[in-house]
């Protein structure tokens, strides 16, 4: 059975290691396709997570708590009896040893849910293995994002996401000369809306950052081995709790730490924010990330999971050539 | 001077206030004509109101309207002011605990744009900062805490976060990121136990996971430790006890208040009176003690007034429950306009309602109170306290009023209306209401009417 999950801060390997094959639901390749009926103030991915889980009624599908429209989309599904849902608490503080413990709970929680659908409880062994593996998947993907472009890079990240692979682009592209380096920071982008990486890299940009809540920054740091083969679950939950670094995190310091590093190291010269139409969360951060950081700022509408309109080409190219 | 009941305009307020001192009205050191407000603070909005007539009207509006000078008086004598966020009940019940400490919500700011209609331009400063129209509000806190007009500027910030609005979390991020430092707490979102699994009740018919409370008791002990930092003292338990008991004194009189205000066959005080008081109880507009004797006098007018069936607002009314607190409190007034009455509401504290459990250790009885927030759990637990207070208050039908940007009102007033009328056959209505909703009359008053009619036609079947 496929679980999907609305947040690849949902340990994939814990429901692997279950027996079933985890999903991301934004990588699929029907997530968000069409026009989606939006009640005014909706979010357009909580949506679209909750057509998709309307539509996916074979598998299980597992939302987050990480924003206030995602939990009402799984109020809205769960209010349906029968469906295959869990609702996961992803603690938004992350300084003191009581969200560290909720963490933890619900992964064991999220545990029992997957025996209820038929699961086997995992051994250390296949548990560790799986973690290595992933782990290794990761780090091959992070060591192919120079050489490809940034739709190619993104599309092997939902690659991963989709079913765990990693597979290099062929053929693979080499960065354009002279491109004014970028950084996309935001919400999730969605298979659908890869086209938008296309457009900032037509307008003369190159994406040296994929910050977007699906892109480089869904790929936690590897685990080594000795830090996880004896107590694999611990482990697991530990290093998934310790390394997110999102938006809705309260402080939100470790997503500005992680954005820090890498904007100066890829020298990036302008972030373009990636935010969903009714996403309180990041529109609140455009200003925030301006001083921070002492960019520009260029704040793009995912305008209902369409991400190739002619008035945000043109407002990327006015950006890209504002930074020449 | 008992007078038959009803609504003023500020003018006739000028008019009865006199008349009140000439036959002795005595008044607490906050006391004075309401008129004061328009000139000294620029509360242009109450000569759009109308008020009850009652003395003890006139108190809580006095109490409501003189808390930023009230926290400045504090804070002249040496005492520590804490600005508690998004919580809406419980860390206030800490902080009085504590000599020395006085706690508000500096959330309170959203009424702010209204009371002075939008003259205070906050609305647009917060736009300066980032926060434009498609946030609630509550953005106004931003520059309110730049400008320091409106409240002073708090020893301690405490926001919960976790399963609260959005908007909030996304603005009080902000205000930290501008150099206001904030201590976060843990509010998981709150859901039912599984089978099996240890949970214990809440108040509110609710009940939630032990694990649950645990971490909401461990958070607050945390919050605890920061508040006796800086009182300079240590929150021993006999003291919280003590502070949750005085709470519950709030908790009862505004229980008897609701429970006569809202049963009688006519509303023996306004909408707007009663939306007031409700407030008091999420932090007692600084002044806990004062909070009592205020609720006091406003329950022995209203119990007087249901004795001698003397009504603000008739029986012939149409009775509603009302979701979700106005951003004009002129709406309030307007509903009562238009031929309805309040007879039951969830503001979205209905935590702070409940009386908190004083057979328990006081920690985890704050703790099984908060997780008991109708916000933090499942719209459908939300909406079943609604249905449950429809039926004991007699509801003919449901008001859901839209907060303009907020993130929670995207999807929950479909959810709620769907199960009343599921559970109750109740019409019901989705309305948004915005700081001054003057230029949305005519949909407001056609909207609200068509309800109302909608209910008078179901009572001739």
């Amino acid at each position: 059975m496929n679980v999907y999950y609305s947040s690849p801060w949902i340990p994939a390997e814990w429901i692997q290691a279950h027996g079933f094959e985890p999903r991301g639901a934004w990588a699929a390749e029907d997530f968000g396709r069409g026009a989606l009926p939006l009640a005014a103030g909706v979010c357009a991915f909580s949506e679209a997570v909750l057509r998709f889980a309307e539509t996916h009624s074979e598998a299980a599908m597992i939302f987050t708590t990480t924003c206030d429209q995602l939990r009402r989309s799984f109020d809205v599904f769960a209010a349906t009896p029968g469906r295959r849902a869990f609702l996961f608490n992803i603690p938004a503080t992350w300084q003191s040893t009581a969200a560290d413990r909720m963490f933890q709970s619900e992964l064991e929680r999220l545990g029992r849910f997957l025996e209820e659908l038929g699961g086997h409880s995992p051994s250390t062994t296949d548990l560790a293995n799986i973690i290595e593996h992933r782990g290794r998947v990761r780090q091959d993907l992070l060591e192919l994002a120079p050489r490809c472009s940034a739709r190619q890079f993104a599309e092997a990240i939902a690659r991963f996401h989709e079913n765990g692979s990693c597979a290099a682009p062929d053929p693979v592209l080499p960065p354009a000369a002279g491109a004014i380096p970028l950084a996309l920071v935001g919400g999730p982008l969605t298979v659908a809306q890869g086209d938008v990486l296309d457009l900032i890299e037509a307008a003369g940009a190159r994406v040296v950052l994929n910050a977007t809540e699906t892109g480089e920054r869904s790929l936690l740091p590897v685990l080594a081995p000795g830090d996880f083969r004896d107590h694999p679950f611990a482990a697991l939950a530990r290093h998934c709790f310790e390394n997110i670094a999102d938006v809705f995190q309260r402080p939100n310091t470790r997503l500005y730490s992680w954005l820090k590093d890498r904007l100066a190291a890829r020298r990036a010269r302008g972030i373009v924010l990636w935010v969903h139409t009714g996403c309180d969360l990041w529109r609140a951060e455009a200003q925030s990330l301006r001083e921070t950081f002492q960019l520009p700022v260029l704040v793009l509408e995912a305008d209902e999971m369409s991400g190739g309109s002619r008035r945000e080409a043109d407002r990327i190219q006015a950006f890209v050539e504002t930074r020449r | 001077m008992n007078a038959v009941p009803r609504k003023l305009s500020l003018t006739d307020w000028d008019e009865r206030y006199v008349q009140l001192r000439h036959t002795g009205l005595r008044e607490p050191p906050y006391g004075g004509p309401l008129r004061r407000h328009v000139a000294q603070e620029r509360d242009y909005r109450l000569e759009k109101l109308r008020f009850d007539n009652s003395p003890a009207a006139l108190r809580l509006w006095n109490f409501l309207l003189t808390e930023n000078e009230r926290l400045h008086q504090a804070r002249a004598r040496g005492e520590k002011i804490v600005g508690s966020m998004k919580d809406l009940g419980t860390v206030p019940v800490m902080a009085y605990a504590l000599p020395g400490l006085r706690a508000f919500y500096p959330d309170g700011a959203w009424w702010t744009p209204c009371l002075m209609e939008c003259s205070d331009r906050l609305l647009q400063q917060a736009e300066g900062l980032g926060i434009d129209a498609s946030f609630c509000p509550v953005r106004a806190m931003l520059p309110a805490f730049l400008n320091g007009e409106h409240f002073p500027r708090p020893d301690l910030l405490i926001c919960s976060t976790g399963a609260v609005c959005d908007d909030f979390s996304a603005i009080a991020q902000r205000l930290e990121r501008m150099g206001f430092p904030v201590e976060w707490w843990e509010m998981p979102r709150r859901r039912r136990p599984d089978p099996g699994e240890a949970s214990c009740a809440l108040p509110g018919n609710l009940n939630a996971p032990q694990l649950q409370v645990d971490c909401v008791r461990e958070e607050l002990r945390r919050v605890g430790q920061s508040l006796s930092s800086l009182a300079g003292r240590p929150l021993e338990e006999a003291m919280l006890a003590d502070g949750i008991r005085r709470a519950n004194e709030v908790r009862r009189r505004l229980q008897a208040l609701r429970t006569v205000a809202y049963s009688a066959p006519g509303a023996p005080l306004p909408a707007l009176e009663m939306l007031v008081a409700e407030m008091l109880a999420i932090h007692f507009c600084s002044d806990r003690e004062e909070t009592i004797a205020v609720l006091g006098e406003l329950l022995a007018v209203a119990q007087a007034r249901v004795r001698q069936s003397q009504f603000v607002i008739g029986g012939d009314a149409v009775r509603i429950f009302w979701v979700n607190p106005v951003a004009d409190l002129r709406a309030m007034n307007l509903l009562e306009d238009w031929g309805g009455r309040v007879c039951g509401s969830d503001y979205m504290f209905a935590h702070a309602l409940d009386l908190i459990p004083e057979d328990l250790p006081p920690l985890e009885a704050l703790a099984r109170t908060a997780l008991a927030d109708p916000m933090v759990g499942s719209t459908a637990d939300r909406a079943a306290r609604i249905v449950a207070d429809c039926r004991e208050f007699g509801a003919e039908a449901v008001a859901v009023s839209r907060i303009p940007g907020a993130s929670h009102c995207a999807r929950e007033g479909e959810i709620i209306r769907e199960i009343v009328q599921k559970a109750l056959g109740l019409p019901t209505i989705e309305l948004e209401i915005p700081p001054i909703c003057d230029a949305m009359l005519p949909t407001l008053g056609s909207r609200l009417q068509a309800l109302m009619e909608t209910a008078r036609a179901r009572r001739k079947k």
